[in-house]
Parts: C-alpha cells; sequence; structure tokens
C-alpha cells in the first residue's frame, strides 16, 4: 500500500478509526449477549451499545472539586489514541502496511498506556475509592504484565522475527502457534483478560469493594471514552492474540483474485477474533473476583512460572532443532 | 501507606442496607473499623402497640421483606400461647410449607448475594432464577411473592387447594436437582473456594461468646436450632436435620445454607404430602388476657425473638423484636478485623444481613448543638446557601 | 466444571427472563391484585374499614336508599378504597360477611394516581 491517500484510508476509514470503533461497539454488544445468554438472560439489543456510547457522550461532565481539568479530559482520548494506533500494526485482511521489525514491542507498548491511564485518573480523582483502585490497577499492572509479555514474545523467539505480520506468514507455512505454543497461548488469554480487567481480574474496579475504582469520577464523555477504550483494547487484544497464535488473517493457500483473498483475510479476522471473545466471555461468566494478594501468589507463582518454562521449551527447541 | 478511612455505605454498591462502616484502612489491610448501625429508625414497635390483633399482622410482616413470615408467625405463635387456644393441625401444616418455602428462598437469594459480592454475577443470576420457582409456588398459595399475609390468630387465612399442592410438589423434583447442582458448583469453583474458605473464620468459643445464632452458629459446629430444640408448629412430627458444618469460615455457612436448602425442599415434601385434613382455623378471641411471652422461632437468618406483653386488652402493651442480624452483628465486627478491604462484603453478606429489621435505636449525633426541627423551606433555603457556596447556580 | 456446563446449556436454551411490557407472566388466581367493591352485594357493615391494616377504606353515602313516601329512611354506606394507600394485605377480604369487597387477580400498574378511588 504506497501513497498517501490509501495509507489515510486505512487510518481512518477501514480497517481503522471507523471500523474499529464499530466494530468495538460491536464486540461489545457480543460480549454481552454471550454473557447474558449464558446466564440465562435475554440481554441487550444490537444498538445498545452504540446508544450507550451516544447517550454518554452528551451527558453532563462533572468536574470533582480540585482536580485538573485539562488532563483529566485529556487521559480518556490519549488511552483512545494509543489502542487504537496499537491496532494499526496488526493484520486485519492481510499483513499490516504499516508493519516493520518489531512492532510486536510497539504494540505491548501501546497496549499498557491505557492502563497506566487509568491508575493516574484513579489517582487524581481524589477519592478515596479511586485511588484505592488506581493503586490496585498499577499492582495487578505488575502481576500480569510479566507473563503476559513472555507469553506473547515467545513466538516472536519461535517465528525468528519481531514483526507481527512476519509471524504470521510464518504461521502460514508452519502450524498455527496455538499448537506449537498450547501453555503460551493459555497464559496469553489469561493475560490478556487481566490486562481488560474482566472477572476474575476486575480487582481494580470490584464493584461491591470499591464501588468502581478508578472510573468512580468519570462522567459523560470521559466515561464514554473509556468505555470505548475497554472496547477497543478487547478488539485489539484478541486481534493480537488470533495473528499471534491462530495464524491471523491468512489462509494457508493462496487465492487468485487479490480482493478475493482480502475478503476471505477479513472473514478469517472476524471468525478468529470472535473465537477468542468467546473464549474470553466464557472465562468471565465462569469466575468470580479474586483478592489481590491471591492474585499475586497466583500470577507470580503459576502463570510467571509457566510463561518461563514456555519460552525455556521455545529456547530449547531453538537451539536443538531450528538453528544448527 | 498512611492509614486511610473507606467510608462503606449507607450509599454503596456493596451493602444496600442502611449501614455504614467506617473502615480505617492500611493499604488493603484493614486496621479496625467503625460500626453506625441505625440509619433508619422506623418505629414499627411503637406502631405495632397501636394496632389490634388483626390489624397489626400486616404491619408486622412488614418488618423484613424477605423473612414476613417469620415475623408474623412468631407474632401469632406468641399470642395464641397467651391466649391458649390451640389451632387446628392443619394450619400448623400450612405455616410450616410456607416457612419452609420462605426459608429456600431466602438462602436462594443469600447464596446469590453471596456470590455477587464476590464478583461471580453468574451464579447470582442462576440462583435468583431458580427462586423464582419457590416464589411462584408461594405466589399460587398464598396470592404474594414476598408478602403472604397467611398468618392469623387462630390460623391461617386461606386454605391450600388440592391443584395448588399438586403443582407445588411436581416444582419439588426439579427445584432439588438445581440445589444438588448447587452443592457441585460451590465445592468445584475455584475463584468462590478461594474467596470463601478460611474467610470470616469464627471459632466456636467465639460464636458462643458474641452470641451469633442461625447458618452463623451452625457453620462454626454449635448445633443449635430453635425447630429442634424448642418446637413449634409441625416440627415435631417431620423427620429432618439440623445442618451443622465446622469450617466456621463463609465456605461453612454456604454449605450450611446449601444443607439447609435440601432439608427444606425434604420437609416441604413431607408436609404437602402428609397434611392432615380438616378447618384451618378457629375462632381466636379478640382479647388476649395478661401475659408476657418470649415466642422463638428459627427464621432463614437465625433465631428471631419477639418479647409480647399483653394487658388484657385487643392490642399489645409492648412488642420488642430481637432480629436475628441484631444478634450477629457483634461476630461480623470481630472478624473482619486485620481482613483484607475485599473481604468486607463477603464477610458481612455472609450473615445475611437485614439490617432494616435490626434498627431499634436512634442516635442522634450533635455536638455542641441543640436538637431541632427544620422546616422544609428552610432546609430549601440551605441547601440554595450551599449551592451558591459551590459556585452553582 | 459442573458451572462449565450450565453456562453452555444456557447459551442453547431460551432465555428465562421475559421483556415485560411486551411479554406478561401469568398471574394465579389467588393474586391480591387492585381492590374491586361489588355494590350489589355490599350491606354497608363497614367491617373492611374497621380491620383495614392502613385505613385506607373510608365509608361513604352510597346512592342507594330506603325510602318510605319522599322521606329518606335509611341511606346505605359503601367503601371506598384509596387505591394509592392500599397494600393488598387481603384483610378487607378475609373479613367481609358478603364478599362484597375482594382483591382482583389483576396486576395493576405502578404509579397509581393517589386519588384514585375504588368504589
Amino acid at each position: 500500500m504506497t501513497g498517501l491517500l490509501p495509507g489515510l484510508v486505512y487510518i481512518f476509514l477501514f480497517p481503522g478509526f471507523v471500523f474499529l470503533v464499530m466494530y468495538a461497539l460491536f464486540f461489545e454488544f457480543i460480549d454481552r449477549k454471550i454473557t447474558a445468554r449464558m446466564q440465562n438472560r435475554v440481554g441487550p439489543p444490537f444498538v445498545q451499545p452504540f446508544a450507550d456510547f451516544i447517550k454518554m457522550l452528551g451527558k453532563e461532565v462533572i468536574d470533582v472539586e480540585g482536580v485538573d481539568r485539562k488532563v483529566f479530559d485529556a487521559a480518556p482520548v490519549v488511552a483512545l489514541a494509543a489502542v487504537m494506533t496499537a491496532f494499526l500494526y496488526i493484520p486485519v485482511f492481510m499483513s499490516s502496511p504499516f508493519g516493520f521489525q518489531g512492532d510486536l514491542i510497539l504494540v505491548l507498548y501501546l497496549l499498557t498506556i491505557p492502563t497506566v491511564i487509568l491508575f493516574l485518573l484513579g489517582w487524581m480523582s481524589r477519592n478515596i475509592f479511586s485511588s484505592i483502585g488506581g493503586i490496585r490497577v498499577i499492582t495487578q499492572m505488575f502481576i500480569y504484565e510479566v507473563p503476559f509479555f513472555l507469553a506473547l514474545l515467545t513466538p516472536a523467539l519461535m517465528a525468528g522475527t519481531w514483526s507481527i505480520s512476519e509471524i504470521v506468514q510464518w504461521q502460514q507455512q508452519n502450524l498455527w502457534l496455538m499448537f506449537l505454543q498450547p501453555i503460551g497461548f493459555i497464559v496469553a488469554l489469561i493475560g490478556l483478560q487481566a490486562k481488560l480487567e474482566r472477572p476474575p481480574f476486575d480487582i481494580p474496579e470490584a464493584e461491591t469493594e470499591i464501588v468502581a475504582g478508578p472510573w468512580t469520577e468519570l462522567t459523560g464523555r470521559r466515561l464514554a471514552l473509556m468505555h470505548l477504550v475497554k472496547d477497543v483494547s478487547l478488539v485489539t487484544g484478541s486481534a493480537l492474540v488470533a495473528a499471534l497464535f491462530l495464524g491471523g488473517p491468512v489462509l494457508p493457500w493462496v487465492i487468485t483474485p487479490f480482493w478475493l483473498g482480502m475478503i476471505a483475510g477479513f472473514g478469517l479476522f472476524v471468525v478468529k477474533t470472535l473465537a477468542v471473545l468467546l473464549v474470553l466471555s466464557s472465562i468471565k461468566v465462569a469466575t468470580g473476583r479474586i483478592r489481590i494478594d491471591q492474585l499475586n501468589t497466583i500470577g507470580w507463582k503459576y502463570i510467571a512460572s509457566a510463561a518461563l518454562f514456555q519460552v525455556a521449551i521455545v529456547l530449547i527447541i531453538n537451539y536443538r532443532w531450528v538453528s544448527p | 501507606m498512611p492509614e486511610v478511612t473507606v467510608p462503606i455505605g449507607p450509599h454503596h454498591p456493596a451493602l444496600k442496607e442502611p449501614v455504614n462502616f467506617k473502615v480505617i484502612a492500611d493499604g488493603e489491610k484493614i486496621v479496625r473499623l467503625e460500626l453506625d448501625l441505625s440509619y433508619s429508625h422506623r418505629g414499627i414497635e411503637k406502631a405495632a402497640e397501636q394496632r389490634d390483633f388483626i390489624r397489626v399482622l400486616p404491619l408486622l410482616e412488614r418488618v423484613c421483606g424477605i423473612c414476613s413470615h417469620s415475623h408474623s408467625t412468631v407474632f401469632v405463635k406468641g399470642i395464641e400461647e397467651i391466649m391458649q387456644v390451640e389451632i387446628p393441625p392443619r394450619a400448623q401444616y400450612i405455616r410450616t410449607i410456607i416457612a419452609e418455602l420462605e426459608r429456600m428462598h431466602s438462602h436462594l437469594l443469600w447464596l446469590g448475594v453471596a456470590a455477587h459480592e464476590i464478583g461471580f454475577n453468574t451464579l447470582f443470576m442462576w440462583t435468583w432464577r431458580d427462586r423464582e420457582l419457590v416464589q411462584d409456588t408461594l405466589e399460587e398459595m398464598s396470592g404474594n411473592r414476598v408478602h403472604y399475609g397467611m398468618n392469623e390468630v387462630g390460623g391461617v387465612r386461606c386454605d391450600l387447594a388440592p391443584h395448588q399442592v399438586s403443582a407445588a410438589l411436581e416444582r419439588l423434583p426439579f427445584l432439588e436437582e438445581r440445589i444438588h447442582q448447587y452443592t457441585d458448583m460451590v465445592n468445584d469453583q475455584q475463584t468462590m473456594l478461594l474467596r470463601f474458605k478460611g474467610v470470616g473464620k469464627l471459632s466456636r468459643e467465639e460464636v458462643l461468646n458474641y452470641g451469633a445464632v442461625g447458618p452463623t452458629a451452625r457453620a462454626s459446629g454449635v448445633d443449635y436450632d430453635v425447630r429442634r430444640d424448642d418446637p413449634y408448629l409441625a416440627y415435631a412430627d417431620v423427620p429432618w436435620n439440623v445442618v451443622t458444618d465446622t469450617n466456621g469460615d463463609v465456605y461453612g455457612r454456604t454449605c450450611v445454607r446449601i444443607g439447609e436448602l435440601h432439608e427444606s425442599v425434604n420437609i416441604v415434601r413431607y408436609c404437602l404430602e402428609n397434611i392432615p385434613e380438616g378447618p384451618v382455623r378457629i375462632n381466636a378471641p379478640k382479647i388476649a388476657p395478661d401475659g408476657e411471652i418470649m415466642s422463638r422461632y428459627e427464621a432463614p437468618r437465625g433465631e428471631l425473638v419477639h418479647f409480647i406483653r399483653t394487658n388484657g386488652t385487643n392490642k399489645v402493651e409492648r412488642i420488642d423484636i430481637r432480629t436475628p442480624t441484631l444478634a450477629n452483628w457483634t461476630s461480623v465486627a470481630m472478624c473482619l478485623v486485620n481482613k483484607n478491604l475485599a473481604d468486607i462484603p463477603v464477610i458481612v453478606a455472609a450473615i445475611d444481613p437485614c439490617l432494616s429489621c435490626t434498627s431499634r435505636i436512634t442516635l442522634i449525633n450533635t455536638p455542641g448543638g441543640k436538637p431541632g426541627i427544620i422546616t422544609f423551606d428552610e432546609l430549601r433555603k440551605r441547601r440554595q446557601i450551599s449551592d451558591k457556596g459551590r459556585g452553582l447556580p | 466444571m459442573s458451572v462449565l456446563v450450565e453456562m453452555f446449556r444456557n447459551l442453547l436454551t431460551m432465555p428465562s427472563t421475559i421483556l415485560y411490557p411486551g411479554e406478561r407472566v401469568p398471574i394465579p388466581d389467588k393474586f391480591r391484585g387492585r381492590i374491586a367493591v361489588s355494590d350489589e352485594i355490599c350491606i354497608g357493615c363497614s367491617k373492611c374499614s374497621l380491620v383495614c391494616s392502613v385505613q385506607c377504606i373510608s365509608m361513604v353515602d352510597s346512592p342507594r336508599e330506603i325510602r318510605f313516601k319522599d322521606k329518606i329512611l335509611l341511606r346505605k354506606k359503601k367503601p371506598a378504597v384509596k387505591l394509592f394507600k392500599c397494600i393488598r394485605c387481603g384483610l378487607c377480604e378475609r373479613h367481609c360477611p358478603t364478599g362484597a369487597i375482594y382483591l382482583k387477580n389483576e396486576l395493576s400498574d405502578s404509579g397509581t394516581d393517589k386519588e384514585v378511588i375504588a368504589a
């Protein structure tokens, strides 16, 4: 994809800004619907996430006394920009045109920004619930970030490249990494669940303990944007896992007309991200919330060890069979 | 981290109850806590003294939204004892059926709430779905889902028709299967075990010291149940067991409640199958002689006590209601100290608190001020001044 | 494990909640709903107003009267119920000697007007 116009279309229309927002809200709908049906409820109608988003954009923004308004306004926008940028490097219907060696690291870095922003929002809110929530956000980040990163970097180790698009192409020639690295895949899913702060890792916004954690003082468009950030993170995370472990949007054989291949690739993207979402929603439905000290134990004792174990296996395989 | 005060309640998503905890926490650890109980003193006891025995029952039913039958039964039981009237056995059985159905719906509700407090909303939805079955049965039998209005002095207000009995019996096997499923879920759902086991532990000695009652006490191995130790209604005829547990923590209380669900299903089935024929009420006198009685009852949450004094009129002279929540509060406050902040909701929920029923006193805290009456206009004026101070229009 | 089984079974079955205004649950016969008075059999004994636990029933003059040669000998009373105050305890129905006052088997809407009086 060369030239300015296709690049702008990629960023703003498809699969960038406009498509991403729509897809994120659609994702939220699917997530809520699956959750509702598993809980034997009817669930929201299709337009509910869109209506919520638009409604919340129009609501009054209430400023907390003594809070720096500008930073409070800017924080959700920065978080949204970060996750949206991260999505541009993930293959959607073909290899990302912006991909470069090392974009995996960039995506992981950009995905961390919303968490830090959430901590900042909680800390700035001058509210005891928000402050505790903010501390919990950052504590939880230190717990899941290490195994999550290790799990997502093992595909790079195995494929011998730091570019997501190239890892996808590597899977085209070999097996899906889900089968080659099952432990890494499971750790990645758990880490993604923790990153998105969904049960059992919704500790920072534990409703029954600290009201809404860092979200307590968010109102109006700030709240709408932060919800959107969460949805977009869900899409980006699912797409990342789908690309790294499920072979991404590339078919193992080549389809002759270019546009048909693109449509098939996009279809694969939708199917695979929805599959990841189904797993994430099932985890959400099947578990309660654990305590932060229990998460600390589980995270460092088991999940981090599992991720390290996976890295060790990959390194041994690389050393024994691949490199010589 | 310095100590911070975390206010929990009266407006808090965890406890939709008029109670205030001032939790002084050091990071995630609770250092100490201050309790403020009486936010909604409703003056029900005084109001009950103004009404005759017919009109007081709808009021007493509304002491609690969950154990409404408990409050009316314990009162009616006491009054009947003072009047020395023997109510027909069919009425006893019907009261027992309603009481056990009420226990079932209360325990199912509690299981859902406890799951909700640890963020496990799925179980909350499922138990409340199955609770609907019990509520439907109650609605068919009595005409209402919550305030059944079944009791009156001298019997029950309406009889059970044969089709109601058979409809209730049809629902029981399904309900039993669901309860079995909950037993499995509680025992193999990892997050629930993590959050319930070892949390809010009370030893047998502590329970006896703090005077906890009901499932809270039975979970710590105190084998005490009013239904067996001081039988009333039809409990003496029905074969059933007191469920106890030795864990003493929230998990133990869950086990006790699920065990009681099983027992309740069996009691309801036995009563429905063996319900004697006959009248459902007798004409009781309108006036009770002089007397005092301490009427006890095993409500879903524990031992419920009504102290009733009559003075030869058609009204009570004094009624004092001791709800099980009041008996359990001390134990909660004790087992919260040095625990994790995240454990507050589940420990508090574990006793199945019902605070509006409990509030008996009003504390008016006016340091340096005088109590007075504020009119609505004055209140509005104050609001305007405060708005101006905050720069609002 | 039982949680997972139940979850996926629910995914395949219909939800058990309903969309309220469109669908309604059946109401049992005994249901204590909106109060109603049938004037024909009411004898005006005012027992209902005496037992009413919230005192929402008051006795008002009814158009039925006993006349003798253009003179009203007796004007019957009939109960008037302030529906807003009524808690549907059913005491009036229980104590009515003729069954003239009864609770209908229908779910009345919330937000009943304060002034509505059933008669």
